[in-house]
């Protein structure tokens, strides 16, 4: 069996990980620096099969495996086209009572006792191929394995067992290849790697051949590879030792990343894990974090600069922050500042990730916010509708011929689809009550079968959303809002209800039904011929059937043309359409999109709450105080209105019109050379031939300015609206 | 692949204290999505609940799909962050897939629910 | 690969004395930019910046660095790209090495609402003097060809706006840069000093108890970023400020292929490399306010799927390390900058996901108005009185990001 190195396969026997193929092979992954086959370390990253920093001791071989070895200068390059790695990587969630993190001995033991009193026990360990990523609030568990990701969900208790890592030589030559920890020496010698000479320095490998050396490690000597080791006897003379492997037996560091990593968790070590660190002796030269290229000398120049804090220490020089995360250098570091200041300072934040998963393996499981359909989706599709997210949902931007379909509102007939409205019932003793607290308008003098236009205000005076009241008896009231606005108001809604006490029930029915609008001088004539001929006044609501689905029609207008809303239920949306559609065919009817909406309902100067509105929209500012009584009790918003009426208005939302090109949404408004506001809707008006706008206008010295400039350009301030000034096409 | 199909209901909201006590005929489904609320399937248009302002409409604003159990759970493995109840039948809600979701679970076999304006989504995410 | 050779600095850590003419509370970004503009630009250097932790613990050593003066309003707009030039000639002003990058900063749109957003953008940042412009996907694509406009048949790129002056620069080192000109110039820096209360006299700030006794002071500053909603109230001031932790990633290193900061307002995310070759990313607040610095999977799986959905190549990067930082989000998303109504007790706050780039403007103006005892011109709308005066600085431009 084979794999690829650096274009040049190598054979590999069963069961060895990538790096013991290579070292087989005379490889080392990164040309040199102690190895520990325990996945501390960072001098075993390779890219393996197109994925950057895999560490190879923990990557088991598999035939055709393509490993490259990162250059020794500079970074890996970025995998700009990786078909590699298009798959799909899948998560898996399971639960369970205790994780245990680590199959050793402490691991098996921790495991097994909480088995006994019944509990359900996960137990992950990275030599299975379950490398936990991290321990984050949940409490969750997150391990990436050979077929996806695992999500843990512990819960009662998270067990750190995940042992110790050993600790690096830090000496003069620790960059040479040949160099191993205690722990690999046994490991490479129980699998048949070919060592050569091993010489032990400090604790001595198990099960294999080594000479001891007596004394201080000093440096190692070689030219790329080690030949020879120095160290200092306890009788103060240094002993060269010739070699072809060293082995490095310095003391214990408790893997506690994770557990530092949980801390507010219920998590706690066991085993090595739990143990104290051993401090190794202060660094007095060689590399000290490897990822980063740090030196003993570059600490201390940093040090004598004033870095003191070990925070700062890790920022001055990098050092802990590359793959390893620090498990190499850190206590290294805690040893040299303990030396120079005198105090031992903790080790840093545990960040995640402990072992790196890609983005493609931490994106499993994660979706993008759904983007509502309405009913009619397939109809506007059908239809050939440019489809964008507005509001939040789906909706038909338009299809594909805006002149048409506004002329077919102004002087035919047009459907809309308007089911994404917020649609609310509320019903109870207190319903009334309720409205009255929320809404700045008289609740109480809209009659059974009635609705009026409302504007909704938070604490601070500003508007929040507009809609509809519509009145169905004196405790039971239909509400609706905008598109975007109504999962807010849902929960704006059911907070005062709650925060007040009040008997009242609630339900939401956005998603439940459809919303069509019939508009246009024909729109009479169209639901006439669907079987609905019963007069109706504007903004008056009734129960009817047309086209035979049962609807709630209200009679208002948003695009200035005589219009009926039909509300109904959404499964019955795409035959209503349908057969208004079919209806209308001789009528010119056409379905019109958002885009022609924004304009006609510009023509008539209707507000869009979240376009042409801000975060500080008082109705005064957006000149509608009409719509607020502040004779009528408390509701939500009066006292600030009162107080910020108090103040001199200082900008208002008016109306703009200027000659043609129609300036950009944005565009910025000039009073001479002084800046005067900005324009929020703005469009080219087919059936008046000029440029008409809604925008924000600074008061200068508390007047507005009529004559104004954009673009370079003449415009001018006008009264709303611009079309059909007496509202007689609405209420034809 | 999973194909949902709109669920004809009724949709209740009243005081807790009525729901609590009203009587369900036993060829129905009735979840209790809210404390003060309930989805009865299929529709009862004569339903009583002892709550003179009682909200009680058809409904068609959900769909949903039947699957075998050894269907369902690899998909909800992964699908679905939090942990299945474990009494059967059982009724439990929140986020599949991303999506806001209903489970009514039985024996051999689960319910999935969710807004009829994210069937297509969540056909997608399932598949 | 070591370039960072710390050598030329030289830091000073005196002992703390018993009374200063300024205390600043704070040794992030912008206390220390204050203390330094208070030395280098008035001659003020009976000076103390007090930090509980090290300098740059707070949001200062944690953000995505970026630089832009692309907001949404024209005050904002002046003051960030004051900011902007300011950053620009740091390096020369202070002769330390803060790895200031022009980048350019590329917004994409996928629908037509922020197609809207960011028209509005390029007309605004243009009448007020910084560098914005929209642009149409064909040209999205040559800014940064490593962009799918499909989005992954998902978000498609419509469009969107590029602010070409737009930098990065190595956040530490901005810090240490104030810090170092600060102290080189008589002001104390204190390390491992937290405030504790403040000492009130006549209705005014006297000075600041502290975990190492009493310090008297003519003029408090708060610059404690998460934290400063607590030291207010210390002196019965009240802030509209509310904390949300912000978190950001970063991958594993690669060769520098990407040159552009690249963010998406609508899928919530952005990204750049950084000079180490790091792709640096970063998403919006959680929406729960919390002073938690624990970092969430959530945040790490949902930003990865969306850099994913855009930047395809970044499936196969390994994640290196996550972090979080806690902001001081204010209801307008601009700053609260200058008096508080309390006499001897300023703040410079409100600097939420955002104040990064504000560093050097915010520190130069608190510095002037501290001098002055005046409120300089261009951060006059900034004050905290505006909201009590409904006059709230609605910045959509910023809304919530970087
Ligand atoms: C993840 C993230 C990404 C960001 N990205 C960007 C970006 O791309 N561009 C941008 O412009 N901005 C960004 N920001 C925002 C930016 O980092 C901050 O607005 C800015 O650093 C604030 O600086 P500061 O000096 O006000 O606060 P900080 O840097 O937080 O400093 C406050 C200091 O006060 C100290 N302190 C607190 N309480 C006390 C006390 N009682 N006594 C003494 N000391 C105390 C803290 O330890 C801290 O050091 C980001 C923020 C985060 C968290």
């Amino acid at each position: 069996m084979r794999l690829i190195v650096d274009g040049q396969p190598i054979e590999f026997d069963a069961g060895d990980s990538a790096l013991i193929a290579m070292l087989r092979a005379g490889i080392h992954p990164t040309g040199g620096g102690c190895l520990c086959l325990g996945g501390d370390c960072p001098h075993c990253l390779a890219t393996v099969d197109g994925v950057s920093y895999t560490r190879t001791c923990e990557t088991p071989a598999r035939p055709g495996m393509i490993v490259e070895r990162h250059p020794r200068e500079g970074y890996p390059p970025l995998p700009l086209n990786n078909p590699a790695a298009a798959e799909e990587v899948k998560a898996r969630n399971v639960h369970c009572d205790v994780a245990v993190i680590g199959a050793g001995d402490s691991g098996k033991a921790a495991a097994e006792e909480a088995e006994r009193s019944g509990k359900r026990v996960i137990t992950l360990d990275a030599k299975r191929g379950q490398e936990v990523v991290g321990v984050y609030p949940g409490p969750l568990v997150v391990a990436r394995t050979p077929d996806g990701m695992l999500h843990v969900h512990p819960r009662e208790e998270i067990i750190i067992a995940t042992g110790a890592a050993e600790i690096q030589p830090v000496a003069p030559g620790n960059d040479l290849a040949g160099i191993v920890t205690a722990r690999a020496a046994s490991q490479l010698a129980a699998v048949g790697v070919p060592l050569g000479r091993v010489v032990a320095v400090g604790a001595r490998p198990e099960n294999a051949e080594a000479t001891v050396a007596d004394g201080q490690l000093i440096r190692f000597e070689g030219n790329g590879k080690v030949e020879a080791v120095i160290v200092r006897g306890a009788d103060g003379n240094e002993k060269r030792i010739e070699c072809d492997t060293v082995s490095v037996g310095l003391g214990l560091s408790p893997r506690d990343v994770l557990l530092r990593m949980g801390s507010g968790l219920a998590i706690r070590a066991v085993g090595n894990a739990a143990r104290e660190p051993e401090l190794p002796a202060c660094p007095t030269s060689g590399v000290v974090c490897s990822c980063s290229g740090v030196t003993a000398d570059d600490l201390q120049r940093v040090w004598d600069s004033g870095f003191r804090e070990l925070e700062l220490v890790k920022r001055a020089t990098l050092a802990g922050t590359g793959p390893c995360q620090g498990s190499v250098c850190v206590p290294h570091i805690r040893s040299f500042l303990k030396e120079r200041g005198g105090e031992l300072q903790a080790p840093f934040t545990a960040r995640p990730a402990n072992r790196q998963p890609t983005l493609g393996e931490v994106a499993a499981g994660a979706h993008h916010r759904a983007t509502p359909r309405t009913a009619l989706d397939a109809e506007h599709r059908r239809l050939g509708a440019r489809m964008d997210r507005i509001g939040g949902w789906w909706r038909p931007w338009n299809y594909g011929d805006t002149r048409a379909e506004y002329w077919a509102v102004r002087e035919a007939v047009s459907i809309g689809d308007v089911s994404t409205l917020g649609k609310m019932i509320v019903s109870g003793p207190d319903a009334l009550e309720l409205l009255e607290r929320l809404y700045p308008t008289q609740v109480s003098t809209i009659a059974p079968g009635r609705s009026r236009y409302v504007l909704l205000l938070d604490e601070r005076g500003y508007v929040l959303d507009d809609g509809l009241i519509c009145c169905d008896g004196a405790s039971r009231y239909g509400l609706t809002f905008t598109s975007g606005g109504s999962s807010f108001a849902e929960m704006w809604v059911r907070d005062w209800a709650e925060t007040w006490n009040l008997d009242v029930r609630i339900l939401n029915q956005t998603m439940s039904l459809g919303a069509i609008n019939v508009t246009g001088p024909l729109s009479k004539e169209l639901l006439a011929r669907a079987g609905f001929t019963r007069p109706m006044r504007h903004m008056e609501h009734t129960m009817a059937t047309v086209a035979g689905v049962e609807c709630r029609i209200f009679r208002l207008s948003f695009t200035g043309e005589l219009s009926f809303e039909l509300h109904h239920p959404a499964e019955q949306s795409a035959e209503l359409w349908r057969s208004l559609m079919a209806l209308g065919t001789d009528l010119g009817i056409k379905p019109h999109g958002i885009q022609t909406l924004l304009q006609l309902r510009l023509e008539k100067g209707h507000v869009i709450v979240g376009q042409d509105t801000d975060f500080d929209s008082t109705p005064r500012r957006i000149d509608m105080e009409w719509a607020v009584r502040l004779d009528k009790a408390d509701f939500v918003g009066r006292q600030a209105v009162l107080r910020t009426n108090k103040a001199p208005l200082d900008k208002q939302l008016v109306g703009l019109e200027m000659d043609a090109p129609a300036p950009v949404e944005g565009a910025v408004i000039w009073r001479g050379s002084e800046y005067a506001g900005y324009v929020t809707s703005s469009a080219q008006s087919h059936a008046l031939g000029k440029a008409v706008m809604l925008g924000w206008v600074k008061l200068f010295d508390g007047v507005l300015p009529t004559e104004l400039t954009i673009d370079g350009r003449a415009a001018r301030r006008v009264s709303l609206p611009f079309y059909d000034k007496e509202g007689r096409r609405a209420r034809a | 692949m999973l194909a949902l199909n709109r669920i004809h209901a009724t949709r209740i909201v009243a005081t807790p204290s009525a729901l609590d006590s009203a009587q369900w005929p036993d060829d129905r489904l009735v979840f209790r999505i809210a404390a003060d609320e309930a989805l009865i399937t299929p529709p009862m248009a004569n339903a009583v609940v002892s709550d003179p302002y009682a909200i009680v409409v058809a409904d068609s604003g959900f769909a949903g799909a039947w699957l075998p159990m050894e269907e369902a759970l690899p998909l909800l493995e992964h699908a679905c962050e939090w942990e299945l109840p474990r009494e059967r039948p059982a009724f439990a809600q929140g986020s599949v897939a991303g999506i806001p979701a209903k489970l009514w679970i039985e024996k051999d076999r689960v319910l999935l629910i969710v807004p009829a304006p994210f069937v297509a989504d969540f056909e997608e995410r399932m598949a | 690969m070591n370039e960072f050779q710390e050598k030329k600095i030289k830091f000073a850590w005196p002992e703390p004395k018993r009374s200063y003419d300024v205390v600043i509370v704070g040794g992030g970004g912008h206390g220390l930019a204050t203390a330094y503009y208070l030395a280098a630009r008035h001659g003020i250097t009976n000076v103390a910046v007090l930090e509980r932790k090290y300098i740059g613990a707070g949001n200062s050593g944690r953000n995505t660095t970026i630089i832009r003066a692309n907001y949404g309003i024209p005050e904002a707009v002046r003051f960030y790209q004051r900011s902007l030039e300011l950053y620009k000639h740091l390096e020369a002003e202070t002769d330390r090495w803060i790895m200031h990058k022009q980048k350019g900063l590329l917004n994409v749109a996928h629908t037509e609402s922020a197609l809207r957003t960011e028209r509005a953008r390029a007309e605004v940042n243009t009448a007020f003097g910084a560098k914005t412009e929209f642009v149409a996907p064909k040209e999205i694509k040559e800014i940064c060809p490593q962009i799918d406009l499909t989005g992954g048949n998902v978000w498609p790129v419509l469009g969107g706006s590029y602010h070409p002056e737009a930098a990065t620069a190595r956040h530490d080192r901005a810090v240490w840069a104030f810090a170092e000109g600060a102290m080189k110039r008589g002001v104390h820096v204190h390390q491992r000093i937290e405030v504790r209360g403040l000492t009130m006299s006549g209705g005014r700030v006297t000075g600041v108890e502290t975990s190492a006794g009493p310090i008297a002071a003519k003029a408090v500053v708060g610059a404690v970023g998460g934290h400063v909603t607590t030291l207010a109230s210390m002196a019965g001031v009240r802030l509209p400020i509310r904390t949300h932790p912000l978190q950001a990633y970063v991958t594993n290193h690669y060769d520098l292929q990407f040159d552009v900061i690249a963010s998406s307002p609508g899928l919530l995310f952005y990204m750049s490399q950084t000079a180490r070759g790091e792709m640096l990313v970063g998403a919006e607040i959680d929406r729960q306010p919390s002073y938690s610095y624990g970092s969430t999977y959530h945040f790490l799986q949902h930003c990865s799927h969306r850099a994913i959905t855009l930047f395809p190549f970044m499936r196969s990067l390994r994640i290196l390390r996550q972090w979080t930082g806690v902001c001081d989000m204010s209801p307008d998303y601009s700053p609260i900058m200058g008096k508080t109504g309390v006499d001897g007790f300023l703040v410079t706050t409100g600097w939420g996901t955002w104040g990064f780039k504000a560093i050097p403007a915010g520190g130069e103006q608190m510095a002037q108005l501290i001098a002055s005892g005046e409120t300089p011109e261009l951060i006059a709308p900034f004050g905290l009185d505006r909201f009590a005066s409904d006059r709230m600085m609605a910045d959509r431009g910023s809304a919530g990001t970087h």
